[in-house]
Protein backbone atom coordinates (compact mmCIF):
# COMPACT_ATOMS: atom_id res chain seq x y z
CA UNK A 1 0.00 0.00 0.00
CA UNK A 2 2.62 2.48 1.31
CA UNK A 3 4.42 1.18 -2.20
CA UNK A 4 1.16 2.37 -4.10
CA UNK A 5 1.47 5.70 -2.84
CA UNK A 6 4.47 6.20 -2.98
CA UNK A 7 4.52 5.01 -6.88
CA UNK A 8 1.44 7.51 -7.51
CA UNK A 9 3.67 9.86 -5.96
CA UNK A 10 6.53 9.61 -8.21
CA UNK A 11 4.19 9.25 -11.07
CA UNK A 12 1.84 12.45 -10.23
CA UNK A 13 4.08 15.08 -8.73
CA UNK A 14 3.90 17.40 -11.77
CA UNK A 15 0.42 17.49 -11.23
CA UNK A 16 0.63 18.74 -7.77
CA UNK A 17 3.81 20.64 -8.66
CA UNK A 18 2.07 22.54 -11.63
CA UNK A 19 -0.96 23.62 -9.35
CA UNK A 20 0.78 24.51 -6.23
CA UNK A 21 3.48 27.15 -8.66
CA UNK A 22 -0.44 28.54 -10.38
CA UNK A 23 -1.88 28.82 -6.68
CA UNK A 24 0.96 30.93 -5.51
CA UNK A 25 1.50 32.97 -8.56
CA UNK A 26 -2.16 33.76 -8.19
CA UNK A 27 -1.60 34.60 -4.55
CA UNK A 28 1.06 36.94 -5.65
CA UNK A 29 -0.74 38.62 -8.47
CA UNK A 30 -3.68 39.23 -6.30
CA UNK A 31 -1.93 40.29 -2.68
CA UNK A 32 0.62 43.14 -4.40
CA UNK A 33 -2.48 44.43 -5.96
CA UNK A 34 -1.35 43.77 -9.78
CA UNK A 35 -5.04 42.54 -10.43
CA UNK A 36 -7.26 44.48 -7.71
CA UNK A 37 -8.06 41.94 -5.39
CA UNK A 38 -11.66 42.76 -6.34
CA UNK A 39 -11.79 41.26 -9.44
CA UNK A 40 -9.21 38.90 -8.25
CA UNK A 41 -9.36 37.48 -4.62
CA UNK A 42 -6.73 35.55 -3.47
CA UNK A 43 -7.13 31.80 -2.93
CA UNK A 44 -7.00 32.61 1.10
CA UNK A 45 -9.43 35.12 0.83
CA UNK A 46 -11.39 32.71 -1.05
CA UNK A 47 -10.53 29.71 1.69
CA UNK A 48 -11.92 32.06 4.12
CA UNK A 49 -15.25 33.94 2.61
CA UNK A 50 -15.98 30.08 1.93
CA UNK A 51 -15.72 29.09 6.18
CA UNK A 52 -16.84 32.42 7.29
CA UNK A 53 -19.73 33.92 5.14
CA UNK A 54 -23.48 33.24 6.28
CA UNK A 55 -24.17 30.88 3.23
CA UNK A 56 -25.06 27.42 3.20
CA UNK A 57 -22.74 26.13 0.51
CA UNK A 58 -24.24 22.53 1.32
CA UNK A 59 -27.46 22.30 0.53
CA UNK A 60 -26.55 25.28 -2.86
CA UNK A 61 -24.56 22.58 -4.13
CA UNK A 62 -27.17 19.75 -3.48
CA UNK A 63 -29.96 21.84 -5.38
CA UNK A 64 -27.46 22.10 -8.36
CA UNK A 65 -25.95 18.42 -7.86
CA UNK A 66 -29.73 17.29 -8.44
CA UNK A 67 -30.26 19.01 -11.67
CA UNK A 68 -27.29 17.77 -13.18
CA UNK A 69 -27.52 14.16 -11.77
CA UNK A 70 -31.37 13.81 -12.90
CA UNK A 71 -30.74 15.89 -16.23
CA UNK A 72 -27.94 13.43 -16.61
CA UNK A 73 -29.33 10.37 -16.25
CA UNK A 74 -32.43 11.32 -18.30
CA UNK A 75 -30.15 12.24 -21.14
CA UNK A 76 -28.31 8.81 -20.63
CA UNK A 77 -31.62 7.32 -21.12
CA UNK A 78 -32.95 9.23 -23.98
CA UNK A 79 -29.63 9.05 -25.67
CA UNK A 80 -28.85 5.63 -25.81
CA UNK A 81 -32.46 4.69 -26.61
CA UNK A 82 -32.31 7.01 -29.37
CA UNK A 83 -28.81 5.61 -30.50
CA UNK A 84 -30.27 2.53 -30.31
CA UNK A 85 -33.71 3.48 -32.60
CA UNK A 86 -31.13 5.29 -35.05
CA UNK A 87 -28.74 2.39 -35.40
CA UNK A 88 -31.42 0.21 -36.23
CA UNK A 89 -33.55 1.56 -38.75
CA UNK A 90 -32.09 3.65 -41.53
CA UNK A 91 -35.41 5.29 -42.01
CA UNK A 92 -35.58 6.37 -38.30
CA UNK A 93 -32.21 7.77 -38.91
CA UNK A 94 -33.63 10.22 -41.49
CA UNK A 95 -36.40 11.30 -39.57
CA UNK A 96 -35.61 12.07 -35.92
CA UNK A 97 -31.68 12.87 -36.62
CA UNK A 98 -32.54 16.45 -37.82
CA UNK A 99 -34.31 17.28 -34.78
CA UNK A 100 -31.38 15.91 -32.79
CA UNK A 101 -29.14 18.44 -34.82
CA UNK A 102 -31.56 21.16 -34.54
CA UNK A 103 -31.58 21.20 -31.08
CA UNK A 104 -27.99 21.16 -30.72
CA UNK A 105 -27.29 23.85 -33.71
CA UNK A 106 -30.16 26.49 -31.10
CA UNK A 107 -28.27 27.95 -28.66
CA UNK A 108 -29.30 26.51 -25.13
CA UNK A 109 -28.51 30.19 -23.52
CA UNK A 110 -31.18 31.46 -26.17
CA UNK A 111 -33.87 28.43 -25.87
CA UNK A 112 -33.84 28.42 -21.80
CA UNK A 113 -36.53 31.33 -21.30
CA UNK A 114 -38.57 29.86 -23.92
CA UNK A 115 -38.31 26.22 -21.77
CA UNK A 116 -39.00 28.39 -18.22
CA UNK A 117 -42.47 29.54 -20.06
CA UNK A 118 -43.39 26.29 -21.31
CA UNK A 119 -42.57 23.86 -18.84
CA UNK A 120 -43.05 26.69 -15.82
CA UNK A 121 -40.42 28.13 -13.63
CA UNK A 122 -39.13 24.85 -11.49
CA UNK A 123 -37.06 22.40 -11.53
CA UNK A 124 -38.47 20.49 -14.51
CA UNK A 125 -37.21 23.45 -16.95
CA UNK A 126 -33.37 23.22 -15.21
CA UNK A 127 -33.80 19.61 -15.91
CA UNK A 128 -34.59 19.61 -19.22
CA UNK A 129 -32.20 22.39 -20.19
CA UNK A 130 -28.54 19.86 -18.91
CA UNK A 131 -30.44 17.02 -20.41
CA UNK A 132 -30.60 19.73 -23.87
CA UNK A 133 -26.71 19.88 -23.59
CA UNK A 134 -25.70 16.61 -22.54
CA UNK A 135 -27.71 13.74 -24.60
CA UNK A 136 -26.08 15.10 -27.96
CA UNK A 137 -22.95 13.94 -27.52
CA UNK A 138 -24.26 10.44 -25.80
CA UNK A 139 -25.95 9.74 -29.02
CA UNK A 140 -23.31 10.45 -30.95
CA UNK A 141 -20.92 8.01 -29.49
CA UNK A 142 -23.42 5.24 -29.06
CA UNK A 143 -24.70 5.62 -32.71
CA UNK A 144 -20.98 5.12 -33.99
CA UNK A 145 -20.02 2.59 -31.38
CA UNK A 146 -23.10 0.58 -32.40
CA UNK A 147 -22.46 0.82 -36.15
CA UNK A 148 -19.00 1.01 -36.81
CA UNK A 149 -18.62 -2.97 -36.16
CA UNK A 150 -16.21 -5.64 -37.65
CA UNK A 151 -18.22 -6.51 -40.78
CA UNK A 152 -16.19 -10.29 -40.30
CA UNK A 153 -17.65 -10.62 -37.02
CA UNK A 154 -21.19 -9.98 -38.05
CA UNK A 155 -20.16 -12.73 -40.84
CA UNK A 156 -18.75 -15.03 -37.93
CA UNK A 157 -22.15 -14.84 -36.26
CA UNK A 158 -24.10 -15.51 -38.73
CA UNK A 159 -22.55 -18.10 -40.04
CA UNK A 160 -23.65 -19.86 -37.12
CA UNK A 161 -27.32 -18.99 -37.36
CA UNK A 162 -27.21 -16.09 -34.95
CA UNK A 163 -29.89 -13.44 -35.62
CA UNK A 164 -29.73 -9.90 -35.56
CA UNK A 165 -30.57 -9.66 -31.83
CA UNK A 166 -27.79 -12.27 -30.76
CA UNK A 167 -25.61 -9.87 -33.08
CA UNK A 168 -26.98 -6.95 -31.29
CA UNK A 169 -26.31 -7.67 -27.98
CA UNK A 170 -22.87 -9.80 -28.65
CA UNK A 171 -21.21 -7.09 -30.62
CA UNK A 172 -22.55 -4.26 -31.23
CA UNK A 173 -23.42 -3.32 -27.62
CA UNK A 174 -19.88 -4.38 -26.21
CA UNK A 175 -18.80 -2.75 -29.10
CA UNK A 176 -20.70 0.44 -28.55
CA UNK A 177 -19.04 1.08 -24.98
CA UNK A 178 -15.76 2.76 -25.48
CA UNK A 179 -17.71 5.36 -27.89
CA UNK A 180 -20.47 5.36 -25.65
CA UNK A 181 -18.12 6.63 -22.65
CA UNK A 182 -16.51 9.32 -24.92
CA UNK A 183 -20.12 10.36 -25.27
CA UNK A 184 -20.63 10.40 -21.78
CA UNK A 185 -17.83 11.85 -20.78
CA UNK A 186 -18.46 14.89 -23.10
CA UNK A 187 -22.17 14.58 -21.58
CA UNK A 188 -21.46 15.13 -18.03
CA UNK A 189 -19.74 18.22 -18.68
CA UNK A 190 -22.16 19.81 -20.67
CA UNK A 191 -24.59 18.56 -17.82
CA UNK A 192 -23.01 20.72 -15.23
CA UNK A 193 -22.83 23.73 -17.63
CA UNK A 194 -26.21 23.54 -18.20
CA UNK A 195 -27.36 23.15 -15.05
CA UNK A 196 -25.47 26.84 -14.13
CA UNK A 197 -26.77 28.33 -17.41
CA UNK A 198 -30.32 27.16 -16.37
CA UNK A 199 -29.88 28.48 -12.81
CA UNK A 200 -28.57 32.02 -14.15
CA UNK A 201 -32.12 32.06 -16.28
CA UNK A 202 -33.96 31.27 -13.56
CA UNK A 203 -33.68 30.31 -9.93
CA UNK A 204 -33.68 30.69 -6.01
CA UNK A 205 -31.08 28.65 -4.81
CA UNK A 206 -27.93 26.39 -6.24
CA UNK A 207 -24.52 27.77 -7.40
CA UNK A 208 -25.30 28.94 -10.36
CA UNK A 209 -28.06 31.30 -8.31
CA UNK A 210 -25.51 32.07 -5.57
CA UNK A 211 -22.78 33.10 -8.56
CA UNK A 212 -25.64 35.66 -10.53
CA UNK A 213 -26.98 37.25 -6.94
CA UNK A 214 -23.44 37.72 -5.06
CA UNK A 215 -22.40 39.23 -8.44
CA UNK A 216 -25.03 41.41 -8.68
CA UNK A 217 -24.43 42.71 -4.94
CA UNK A 218 -20.67 43.27 -5.96
CA UNK A 219 -19.74 40.64 -3.50
CA UNK A 220 -17.12 38.62 -6.13
CA UNK A 221 -14.87 36.56 -4.08
CA UNK A 222 -18.46 34.63 -3.05
CA UNK A 223 -19.19 34.04 -6.75
CA UNK A 224 -15.70 32.91 -6.63
CA UNK A 225 -16.32 30.07 -3.81
CA UNK A 226 -19.12 29.01 -5.92
CA UNK A 227 -17.23 28.55 -8.78
CA UNK A 228 -13.84 26.74 -7.06
CA UNK A 229 -17.32 24.71 -5.96
CA UNK A 230 -18.75 24.28 -9.21
CA UNK A 231 -15.16 23.19 -10.56
CA UNK A 232 -14.71 20.75 -7.82
CA UNK A 233 -18.25 19.27 -8.44
CA UNK A 234 -17.48 18.65 -12.28
CA UNK A 235 -14.16 17.02 -12.01
CA UNK A 236 -15.74 14.64 -9.27
CA UNK A 237 -18.19 14.18 -11.27
CA UNK A 238 -16.28 13.21 -14.58
CA UNK A 239 -13.76 11.07 -12.64
CA UNK A 240 -17.14 8.80 -11.62
CA UNK A 241 -17.91 8.69 -14.99
CA UNK A 242 -14.34 8.11 -16.16
CA UNK A 243 -13.76 5.31 -12.96
CA UNK A 244 -17.12 3.37 -14.38
CA UNK A 245 -16.13 3.17 -17.99
CA UNK A 246 -12.55 1.96 -16.58
CA UNK A 247 -14.55 -0.60 -14.68
CA UNK A 248 -17.06 -2.10 -17.34
CA UNK A 249 -14.13 -2.25 -20.04
CA UNK A 250 -10.82 -4.23 -18.45
CA UNK A 251 -9.51 -4.85 -22.00
CA UNK A 252 -8.86 -1.08 -22.44
CA UNK A 253 -6.71 -1.20 -18.82
CA UNK A 254 -4.05 -3.63 -20.41
CA UNK A 255 -1.45 -1.93 -22.69
CA UNK B 1 -10.64 -44.30 -47.94
CA UNK B 2 -12.96 -42.40 -50.72
CA UNK B 3 -15.20 -39.82 -48.97
CA UNK B 4 -18.63 -38.01 -50.14
CA UNK B 5 -18.89 -34.53 -51.62
CA UNK B 6 -19.25 -31.93 -48.36
CA UNK B 7 -19.67 -29.15 -50.60
CA UNK B 8 -20.54 -28.98 -54.34
CA UNK B 9 -20.51 -25.58 -56.10
CA UNK B 10 -22.37 -25.98 -60.07
CA UNK B 11 -22.09 -22.84 -62.47
CA UNK B 12 -22.46 -20.42 -59.73
CA UNK B 13 -21.66 -16.65 -60.90
CA UNK B 14 -22.13 -13.63 -58.34
CA UNK B 15 -22.17 -9.89 -59.36
CA UNK B 16 -22.44 -6.90 -56.81
CA UNK B 17 -24.04 -3.65 -57.48
CA UNK B 18 -21.24 -0.73 -56.88
CA UNK B 19 -21.61 2.96 -56.05
CA UNK B 20 -21.73 4.52 -59.58
CA UNK B 21 -24.32 2.02 -59.67
CA UNK B 22 -23.27 -0.51 -62.54
CA UNK B 23 -22.62 -4.03 -62.15
CA UNK B 24 -19.16 -5.86 -61.34
CA UNK B 25 -19.15 -9.49 -62.00
CA UNK B 26 -17.41 -10.80 -58.97
CA UNK B 27 -17.40 -14.67 -60.11
CA UNK B 28 -18.80 -16.39 -62.87
CA UNK B 29 -19.52 -20.31 -63.56
CA UNK B 30 -17.03 -21.25 -60.65
CA UNK B 31 -17.54 -25.01 -60.44
CA UNK B 32 -15.91 -27.53 -58.27
CA UNK B 33 -16.39 -29.91 -55.23
CA UNK B 34 -15.24 -30.39 -51.60
CA UNK B 35 -14.74 -33.78 -50.45
CA UNK B 36 -14.84 -34.99 -46.83
CA UNK B 37 -11.04 -34.70 -45.59
CA UNK B 38 -9.56 -32.55 -48.23
CA UNK B 39 -7.92 -28.69 -48.07
CA UNK B 40 -8.51 -27.32 -50.88
CA UNK B 41 -6.91 -23.76 -52.14
CA UNK B 42 -8.33 -20.72 -54.17
CA UNK B 43 -5.83 -18.85 -55.37
CA UNK B 44 -5.64 -15.53 -57.47
CA UNK B 45 -5.05 -11.88 -57.44
CA UNK B 46 -7.01 -9.66 -55.07
CA UNK B 47 -10.27 -8.76 -56.10
CA UNK B 48 -11.07 -12.51 -58.14
CA UNK B 49 -13.81 -13.08 -56.11
CA UNK B 50 -11.88 -15.65 -53.19
CA UNK B 51 -13.85 -14.05 -50.21
CA UNK B 52 -17.33 -13.98 -52.40
CA UNK B 53 -16.97 -17.59 -52.62
CA UNK B 54 -15.96 -18.21 -49.00
CA UNK B 55 -19.28 -16.34 -48.04
CA UNK B 56 -21.81 -18.13 -50.77
CA UNK B 57 -20.16 -21.48 -48.74
CA UNK B 58 -21.23 -19.88 -45.40
CA UNK B 59 -24.79 -19.17 -46.75
CA UNK B 60 -24.05 -15.78 -46.21
CA UNK B 61 -24.78 -14.62 -49.61
CA UNK B 62 -26.67 -16.26 -52.42
CA UNK B 63 -25.38 -17.16 -55.88
CA UNK B 64 -27.28 -15.03 -58.78
CA UNK B 65 -27.25 -18.10 -60.65
CA UNK B 66 -26.11 -21.63 -60.28
CA UNK B 67 -26.17 -23.72 -56.82
CA UNK B 68 -24.27 -23.89 -53.77
CA UNK B 69 -25.09 -27.27 -52.45
CA UNK B 70 -24.09 -28.92 -49.12
CA UNK B 71 -24.59 -32.06 -47.60
CA UNK B 72 -27.54 -32.51 -45.26
CA UNK B 73 -25.95 -34.18 -42.12
CA UNK B 74 -27.77 -33.27 -39.59
CA UNK B 75 -25.52 -30.15 -38.51
CA UNK B 76 -23.54 -28.70 -41.57
CA UNK B 77 -21.50 -26.11 -39.19
CA UNK B 78 -19.21 -23.44 -40.46
CA UNK B 79 -15.43 -22.78 -39.16
CA UNK B 80 -14.34 -19.22 -40.38
CA UNK B 81 -10.80 -17.65 -39.64
CA UNK B 82 -10.35 -13.99 -41.06
CA UNK B 83 -7.91 -12.51 -42.55
CA UNK B 84 -7.16 -9.76 -39.84
CA UNK B 85 -8.02 -12.57 -36.61
CA UNK B 86 -11.51 -10.30 -35.89
CA UNK B 87 -11.55 -10.96 -32.06
CA UNK B 88 -13.85 -9.37 -29.71
CA UNK B 89 -11.63 -6.92 -27.67
CA UNK B 90 -13.46 -7.08 -24.94
CA UNK B 91 -13.31 -10.43 -24.63
CA UNK B 92 -10.58 -12.55 -22.91
CA UNK B 93 -9.06 -15.27 -25.05
CA UNK B 94 -10.88 -18.68 -23.28
CA UNK B 95 -13.92 -16.57 -23.99
CA UNK B 96 -12.96 -15.18 -27.64
CA UNK B 97 -12.12 -19.64 -28.24
CA UNK B 98 -16.15 -19.97 -26.47
CA UNK B 99 -17.89 -17.77 -28.81
CA UNK B 100 -19.27 -20.61 -31.32
CA UNK B 101 -20.52 -22.80 -28.17
CA UNK B 102 -22.11 -19.90 -26.97
CA UNK B 103 -24.28 -19.18 -30.19
CA UNK B 104 -24.94 -22.60 -31.21
CA UNK B 105 -25.85 -23.27 -27.37
CA UNK B 106 -23.44 -26.13 -26.80
CA UNK B 107 -22.32 -26.64 -23.60
CA UNK B 108 -18.67 -28.17 -23.49
CA UNK B 109 -16.48 -26.01 -21.67
CA UNK B 110 -13.59 -28.63 -22.08
CA UNK B 111 -13.51 -28.07 -25.78
CA UNK B 112 -12.55 -24.86 -25.41
CA UNK B 113 -9.36 -25.62 -23.33
CA UNK B 114 -8.70 -28.33 -25.53
CA UNK B 115 -8.56 -26.29 -28.53
CA UNK B 116 -6.53 -23.36 -26.51
CA UNK B 117 -4.09 -25.92 -25.54
CA UNK B 118 -3.58 -27.30 -29.41
CA UNK B 119 -3.15 -24.08 -30.60
CA UNK B 120 -0.34 -23.68 -28.00
CA UNK B 121 -1.85 -20.78 -25.85
CA UNK B 122 -2.02 -22.33 -22.28
CA UNK B 123 -1.36 -19.76 -19.99
CA UNK B 124 -2.86 -17.00 -21.79
CA UNK B 125 -6.97 -17.80 -20.93
CA UNK B 126 -7.17 -14.38 -19.35
CA UNK B 127 -5.40 -12.45 -21.29
CA UNK B 128 -7.22 -9.65 -23.84
CA UNK B 129 -6.61 -10.02 -27.66
CA UNK B 130 -4.66 -6.40 -27.30
CA UNK B 131 -2.24 -8.11 -25.05
CA UNK B 132 -1.34 -10.90 -27.64
CA UNK B 133 1.04 -10.23 -30.65
CA UNK B 134 -0.74 -10.55 -34.08
CA UNK B 135 0.73 -14.24 -34.70
CA UNK B 136 -0.92 -15.46 -31.12
CA UNK B 137 -4.32 -13.13 -32.24
CA UNK B 138 -4.10 -15.90 -35.25
CA UNK B 139 -4.15 -18.49 -33.13
CA UNK B 140 -7.02 -17.72 -31.07
CA UNK B 141 -8.60 -17.18 -34.12
CA UNK B 142 -7.59 -20.96 -35.35
CA UNK B 143 -9.33 -22.08 -31.83
CA UNK B 144 -12.45 -20.18 -32.25
CA UNK B 145 -12.73 -21.36 -35.79
CA UNK B 146 -12.60 -25.09 -34.77
CA UNK B 147 -13.89 -25.25 -31.33
CA UNK B 148 -17.30 -26.39 -32.04
CA UNK B 149 -16.22 -28.65 -34.40
CA UNK B 150 -17.41 -27.04 -37.91
CA UNK B 151 -18.13 -29.66 -41.02
CA UNK B 152 -16.24 -27.30 -42.92
CA UNK B 153 -13.44 -24.87 -42.53
CA UNK B 154 -13.15 -21.54 -44.19
CA UNK B 155 -9.73 -19.83 -44.43
CA UNK B 156 -9.64 -16.57 -45.92
CA UNK B 157 -6.07 -15.18 -46.22
CA UNK B 158 -5.46 -16.45 -42.46
CA UNK B 159 -2.02 -15.27 -42.38
CA UNK B 160 -1.66 -11.91 -44.46
CA UNK B 161 0.00 -9.16 -42.44
CA UNK B 162 1.89 -11.54 -40.39
CA UNK B 163 6.13 -11.46 -40.44
CA UNK B 164 7.51 -14.25 -42.50
CA UNK B 165 9.05 -16.53 -39.99
CA UNK B 166 5.74 -16.38 -37.84
CA UNK B 167 3.88 -17.09 -40.49
CA UNK B 168 5.69 -20.44 -41.55
CA UNK B 169 5.59 -21.72 -37.49
CA UNK B 170 1.39 -21.16 -37.91
CA UNK B 171 1.25 -22.54 -41.28
CA UNK B 172 2.89 -25.92 -40.12
CA UNK B 173 1.07 -26.01 -36.35
CA UNK B 174 -2.19 -25.29 -38.78
CA UNK B 175 -1.23 -28.36 -41.18
CA UNK B 176 -0.89 -30.35 -37.43
CA UNK B 177 -3.96 -29.69 -36.58
CA UNK B 178 -6.20 -30.10 -39.92
CA UNK B 179 -4.55 -33.25 -39.74
CA UNK B 180 -5.22 -34.50 -36.65
CA UNK B 181 -8.70 -33.44 -36.40
CA UNK B 182 -9.17 -34.46 -39.87
CA UNK B 183 -10.94 -30.90 -41.04
CA UNK B 184 -12.27 -30.30 -44.38
CA UNK B 185 -11.43 -26.91 -45.64
CA UNK B 186 -11.20 -24.21 -48.14
CA UNK B 187 -7.87 -22.19 -48.09
CA UNK B 188 -8.31 -18.18 -49.94
CA UNK B 189 -4.94 -17.19 -50.34
CA UNK B 190 -2.46 -15.19 -52.89
CA UNK B 191 0.36 -16.83 -51.47
CA UNK B 192 1.21 -19.22 -54.24
CA UNK B 193 3.49 -21.48 -51.38
CA UNK B 194 1.08 -21.24 -48.74
CA UNK B 195 -1.38 -22.97 -50.95
CA UNK B 196 0.93 -25.75 -51.67
CA UNK B 197 2.00 -26.24 -48.23
CA UNK B 198 -1.47 -26.29 -47.13
CA UNK B 199 -3.93 -28.00 -49.60
CA UNK B 200 -4.38 -31.25 -51.14
CA UNK B 201 -5.87 -29.19 -54.32
CA UNK B 202 -4.94 -25.83 -55.86
CA UNK B 203 -7.38 -24.20 -57.40
CA UNK B 204 -5.80 -21.08 -60.09
CA UNK B 205 -8.44 -18.14 -60.52
CA UNK B 206 -8.11 -15.58 -62.78
CA UNK B 207 -9.93 -12.16 -62.16
CA UNK B 208 -12.58 -9.74 -64.25
CA UNK B 209 -14.33 -11.82 -63.98
CA UNK B 210 -13.48 -14.07 -61.30
CA UNK B 211 -13.13 -17.94 -62.66
CA UNK B 212 -11.38 -20.88 -62.13
CA UNK B 213 -8.55 -21.47 -64.91
CA UNK B 214 -6.93 -24.19 -63.63
CA UNK B 215 -7.05 -27.16 -61.32
CA UNK B 216 -3.33 -28.14 -59.85
CA UNK B 217 -2.84 -31.28 -57.42
CA UNK B 218 -0.27 -31.38 -55.35
CA UNK B 219 2.08 -34.35 -55.61
CA UNK B 220 3.47 -34.22 -51.64
CA UNK B 221 1.97 -36.92 -49.22
CA UNK B 222 -1.15 -36.29 -47.04
CA UNK B 223 0.82 -35.71 -44.02
CA UNK B 224 3.62 -32.76 -44.47
CA UNK B 225 6.78 -31.75 -42.77
CA UNK B 226 8.32 -28.45 -43.08
CA UNK B 227 11.44 -29.69 -44.73
CA UNK B 228 9.49 -30.49 -48.09
CA UNK B 229 9.19 -26.81 -48.57
CA UNK B 230 12.87 -26.90 -49.66
CA UNK B 231 12.55 -29.29 -51.97
CA UNK B 232 12.19 -30.45 -55.82
CA UNK B 233 8.28 -31.79 -55.78
CA UNK B 234 7.22 -28.60 -53.87
CA UNK B 235 8.88 -25.68 -55.84
CA UNK B 236 7.80 -27.88 -59.54
CA UNK B 237 4.00 -27.57 -57.76
CA UNK B 238 4.63 -23.84 -57.09
CA UNK B 239 6.07 -23.59 -60.51
CA UNK B 240 3.31 -24.63 -62.20
CA UNK B 241 0.91 -22.80 -60.18
CA UNK B 242 3.01 -19.68 -60.91
CA UNK B 243 3.12 -20.04 -65.03
CA UNK B 244 -0.95 -20.34 -64.47
CA UNK B 245 -0.88 -17.03 -62.99
CA UNK B 246 1.14 -15.87 -66.35
CA UNK B 247 3.70 -14.74 -63.37
CA UNK B 248 6.67 -16.35 -65.04
CA UNK B 249 5.93 -14.36 -68.83
CA UNK B 250 7.98 -11.39 -69.36
CA UNK B 251 6.12 -8.41 -69.56
CA UNK B 252 6.32 -4.41 -69.52
CA UNK B 253 4.89 -2.32 -66.62
CA UNK B 254 1.51 -1.59 -68.19
CA UNK B 255 -1.56 0.40 -66.62
CA UNK B 256 -4.49 -1.80 -66.18
N1 LIG C 1 -20.37 -6.25 -50.80
C1 LIG C 1 -19.85 -5.90 -52.00
N2 LIG C 1 -20.38 -4.85 -52.69
C2 LIG C 1 -19.86 -4.49 -53.87
N3 LIG C 1 -18.83 -5.12 -54.48
C3 LIG C 1 -18.27 -6.17 -53.86
C4 LIG C 1 -18.74 -6.61 -52.58
N4 LIG C 1 -18.00 -7.67 -52.19
C5 LIG C 1 -17.11 -7.88 -53.18
N5 LIG C 1 -17.27 -6.99 -54.19
C6 LIG C 1 -16.49 -6.94 -55.44
O1 LIG C 1 -16.43 -8.24 -55.94
C7 LIG C 1 -15.14 -8.54 -56.41
C8 LIG C 1 -14.58 -9.75 -55.68
O2 LIG C 1 -14.36 -9.41 -54.31
P1 LIG C 1 -13.73 -10.42 -53.27
O3 LIG C 1 -14.55 -11.65 -53.20
O4 LIG C 1 -13.55 -9.67 -52.00
O5 LIG C 1 -12.32 -10.74 -53.90
P2 LIG C 1 -10.99 -11.33 -53.23
O6 LIG C 1 -11.37 -11.91 -51.90
O7 LIG C 1 -10.50 -12.37 -54.19
O8 LIG C 1 -10.01 -10.23 -53.11
C9 LIG C 1 -14.31 -7.28 -56.22
O9 LIG C 1 -14.28 -6.57 -57.44
C10 LIG C 1 -15.07 -6.53 -55.19
O10 LIG C 1 -14.89 -5.14 -55.35
MG1 LIG D 1 -10.68 -11.33 -49.97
Amino acid sequence: MRKNVWAFAKKEWPVAASLAIVLVVWQFISQTGIVRSFLLPAPTQIISAFQHSRVDWLSNTLVTLNEILVGFAVAVVIGISLAILISLSPLARKMVMPYIVVSQVLPTVAIAPIIYIILGFDNTSRVVLVLLISFFPIVLGTVTGLTDVDQNLIYLLKSLGAGKVKIFYKVRLPNSLPHMFVGLRIGITGATIGAVIAEFVSSNSGLGFLITTSLTNFDTTLSYVAIVILTFLGLVLYGAVELTGRLLMPWLRSR
Amino acid sequence: MKLGALVTLKDVSKSYQSITGDRIQAVKNISFQLDEGEVVALVGPSGCGKSTILRMIAGLEKPDSGAVEEVRSERFLIGYIFQDSSLMRWRTVYNNVKVPLEILGINKPERVQKMIDMVGLSGFEKQYPNELSGGMQRRVSIARALVHEPTVLLMDEPFTGVDEITKELLQTDLLYIIGGLGVTGVLVTHDVEEAVYLADRVLVMSAHPGTIIEEVRVPLPKTREPVMRTQEPFNLCCKEIRDKLHLLTPRRPETR
